[in-house]
């Protein structure tokens, strides 16, 4: 009795189990995923405004590849690392850092393809609201707030550079935080949130350029020395013509040329040029020694 | 005359004592929390709120911005519906194979007793593990493995609900009457029949009913979600609070604010027809009802899945186990080293002290709304009280922690404060409740008597509800305990921050320690408040 019994339950959960398999996988489109170029960026600047900013580059490497493209906003560095790395994104907007990581958890494979010219001389800027911070020694006992946590211009780097000059963020501040982006950063100091903080030179003079920070205020009190940081990735196993493709498309660019205009400058780039994964070296280093890579 | 009155009190030592000895306790948990009123009037705070507030007039109303908001909403809707109804797949195996209602081993001492006894505790630790962890760390987690997007949140949802539902629905099984289900067993019948025949028909409504809260609760809890990258009206939130952009945040508050009321509304409206309809007919049971709702709640989550396009079915090939595997090994050996555990500990001690300084705030205020909204100052400030007691608690502690960590600074007091403000707003809603029920009439005599109202107030009416308000308040602040442990998220201290860090830096190791804590607090949570309830 007991053995029929269990036989019976036994139909009873296979046959919700194969439910539970089948219904979705029944139902979710068999879509060809094939032809469509998946493409996402670190968020390092607010999702909506990344999604604006790539729009006309996307319809040119739609042009260029003869593929859809297809941009994926994302709230979360490390997302756009693991899926890289597992393959659901074709290419990927990367900072050196997160580069380091998506090279490492896909065993080597992941390829840098093209970088601004201004990222091989990248830097990040410290700035504050207070006036009696002029130099890293006054940080201490102050909060802190960095960008994302596997930000490079905005976490990795400051936090080595003051490293170096004998300041540690775990233990000389009061409190860090990670605000999330290099413009959240800088509405955290302006807001008093943070005594200070750091964000990435290039969306640091974006904020000038556009008024969106008063200047009267908040100030930037050092300069990091330059490092190599963003860079276009594939994952290894794309097409070598695609990828060949795509690497020519970039270089092709050319912020004179009036139709590349104004790609070239929601890109904030004057041109692209080749890049190789040595060139992230320096940074790996760094990782390790600020203790962000183990 | 006071002096006298006071000496009168027979209760008066008893009080101060507590009073004195909850104070010893309480003020290393106010040091831990980082307790600063003052912070909250600093000028420059002040401003800075102000400033963020006054940046929510005009609401965004851009055509760009209200069309991604209907897609967040519509997907947050599907992500909810997605969820609970993969829950239920989960949930109704599981809790028919753990319930004691059904279970046929221990009719008589057969040879597969010993067996039965340990799969279903087996079974019952599994339960605990998925509804121990918080389902946004299963959605972060669901993030990485099955890339960006609604799928990580509903197998977020579809796994911590899962659990909780199998749980709740192998206890209403218990607890109702089990004999008919004995007799059909013990009379040589299956399980299911036992089951159909048995048990269904009398506690079927409280299951649909239950299922029906948990709905609403998804819907809540799928928009905290997006936080964390699985899409929805969350995400969107987000992204428009870290960049102050209050005219966005406005728009897809009052979105949400509608979202929640109407869920709330269905799910009341739905219960009440439940109800009515066990009633009306004298025969309890499933009813035309009963299979309306069934089909209806079967086509939500068809449309649901279809509109999500999840493509689960790719996690089933062996490149996706692969990945899993690998994933999940990484967690397995969590970081063991004395530093790392002892910033885990102390993680943990934060994480209670924001979760009681929270509550007890949230207490005081409740307390002090509670009063008005139970209508003791007349109907239109009772109106009045109860909407704003309604705002509170319709937006979630993750979002006031958004706002309360530019009120007060970065730090575990933001934390303490934003689960104040929602808390407050549920248990003044309780408490006002409790109020309105109390019995009348020990107030009265001692107004009778020639009794202040306070007075009356405080011998007549509160000792009357005192029990019931604890047990409200214990039992939100088990809620808060595991809340606390990921408001971390937003920059508001405790394990959620730990555990956030980790996770950003891929160190899986230290991360699978952090997430074993939460579950350590869980449970422990769970058994204290468990055996408190039986005391009380």
């Amino acid at each position: 009795m007991s053995h029929s019994l269990r036989r019976t339950a036994l139909k009873g959960v296979l046959r919700c189990c194969a439910a539970a398999v089948l219904i979705p996988s029944l139902i979710a489109s068999a879509a060809a995923r094939e032809n469509v170029l998946r493409v996402s960026a670190i968020p390092d600047e607010a999702p909506t405004e990344l999604q604006r900013k790539f729009a006309p580059l996307g319809n040119y490497l739609e042009k260029e590849t003869g593929m859809k493209v297809s941009f994926v906003p994302v709230s979360d560095y490390a997302a756009v690392v693991e899926s890289l790395a597992t393959k659901k994104l074709d290419l990927a907007w990367l900072g050196g850092f997160t580069f380091v990581q998506a090279k490492i958890r896909s065993h080597g494979t992941a390829i840098p393809i093209v970088q601004r010219e201004e990222d091989a001389r990248f830097t990040s800027k410290f700035v504050t609201a207070d006036p009696a911070i002029k130099s890293f020694a006054d940080l201490k006992g102050k909060t802190f707030a960095f960008g994302a946590p596997s930000s490079t211009s905005g976490h990795l780097m400051p936090r080595f550079f003051l490293q170096q000059a004998g300041v540690s963020a775990d233990k000389d501040f009061r409190t860090v935080a990670f605000s999330g982006a290099h413009d959240a950063t800088v509405a955290f100091v302006a807001a008093g949130r943070a005594d200070a903080g750091v964000l990435n030179a290039s969306v640091w003079d974006k904020l000038v350029e556009q008024k969106k920070v008063d200047a009267d205020k908040v100030r930037v009190f050092a300069t990091t020395p330059p490092y190599f940081d963003y860079n276009w990735t594939v994952r290894g196993d794309l097409d070598p013509a695609l990828v060949k493709k795509l690497t020519d498309a970039f270089v092709k660019l050319d912020a004179k040329n009036p139709e590349h205009a104004e790609i070239m400058q929601l890109q904030r780039a004057s041109k692209f040029i080749p890049t190789k994964q040595e060139n992230y070296d320096g940074i790996e280093q760094a990782a390790k020694s600020a203790g962000l890579l183990k | 005359m006071e002096a006298a009155a006071w000496q009168r009190d027979p209760a008066a030592r008893g009080r101060a004592t507590a009073l004195l000895l909850g104070l010893a306790v309480l003020w290393p948990l106010l040091q831990m929390a980082e307790f600063r009123p003052a912070a909250i009037f600093a000028a420059q705070n002040l401003h800075a709120v102000g400033g963020f507030l006054a940046g929510f007039l005009p609401p965004a109303t851009g055509p760009e911005f209200l069309g991604y908001l209907l897609r967040a909403t519509l997907e947050t809707l599907a992500i909810a519906t997605a969820g609970v109804a993969l829950a239920f797949v989960i949930a109704v195996p599981l809790a028919l194979l753990t319930t004691r209602a059904l279970a046929a081993a221990e009719i008589g001492p057969g040879p597969g007793l010993c067996r039965a006894r340990w799969l279903q505790h087996a079974l019952r630790a599994l339960l605990t593990v998925l509804r121990g962890i918080p389902e946004l760390v299963w959605a972060l987690l669901f993030v990485r493995v099955f890339g960006l997007g609604p799928a990580a949140g509903v197998l977020a949802l579809a796994l911590t609900y899962g659990g909780m539902l199998a749980k709740v629905y192998a206890e209403i099984l218990e607890s109702g009457d089990t004999r008919p289900a004995r007799a059909i067993l013990e009379a040589g019948g299956g399980r299911l029949p036992a089951l159909l025949y048995g048990l269904l028909p009398g506690a079927a409504q409280e299951l649909t009913s239950y299922t029906a809260y948990r709905w609403e609760c998804a819907l809540r809890a799928s928009v905290v979600m997006g936080f964390v990258g699985a899409g929805g009206l969350g995400q969107l939130m987000d992204q428009a609070m870290k960049m102050l952009n209050g005219g966005e945040a406005a728009t897809i508050l009052l979105t949400f604010l509608l979202l929640v009321l109407a869920a709330d509304a269905l799910s009341g409206f739905l219960r009440q027809r439940l109800g009515a309809a066990g009633t009306r007919g004298g025969v309890a049971g499933i009813g035309a009802t009963g299979y309306a709702l069934g089909l209806l709640g079967a086509a939500a989550a068809a449309a649901s899945f279809a509109w999500l396009d999840l493509g689960l079915g790719a996690l089933l090939t062996r490149e996706s186990a692969r990945l899993i595997g690998d994933f999940v090994a990484a967690f397995l050996a969590p970081d063991l080293s004395l530093p790392w555990l002892a910033r885990v500990g102390y993680g943990l001690i934060e994480t209670l002290a924001i979760s009681a300084v929270g509550t007890l705030l949230a207490v005081a205020g409740g307390l002090a709304l509670a009063l008005p909204a139970s209508g003791r100052y007349g109907a239109p400030a009772g109106r009045l009280t109860r909407f704003g007691l309604n705002a509170l608690r319709s937006v979630p502690e993750l979002v006031w922690a958004t706002v309360t960590v530019l009120a007060v600074g970065l730090g575990p007091f933001a934390g303490a404060l934003a689960l104040a403000l929602h808390t407050a707003g549920v248990l003044g809603r309780l408490f006002a409740e409790a109020l309105q029920n109390a019995p009348p009439t020990p107030r009265d005599a001692l107004l009778d008597a020639g009794a202040r109202p306070a007075a009356a107030f405080l011998y007549g009416t509160l000792p009357e509800v005192a029990p019931q308000f604890v047990a409200y308040t214990l039992y939100r602040w088990e809620m808060n305990i595991r809340m606390a442990a990921i408001l971390g998220f937003v920059g508001a201290g405790g394990l959620g921050q730990l555990l956030y860090y980790a996770l950003s830096l891929f160190h899986y190791a230290q991360a699978s320690t952090v997430i074993a804590a939460m579950l350590l607090l869980s449970v422990v949570v769970d058994a204290a408040s468990a055996a408190l309830r039986r005391r009380l």
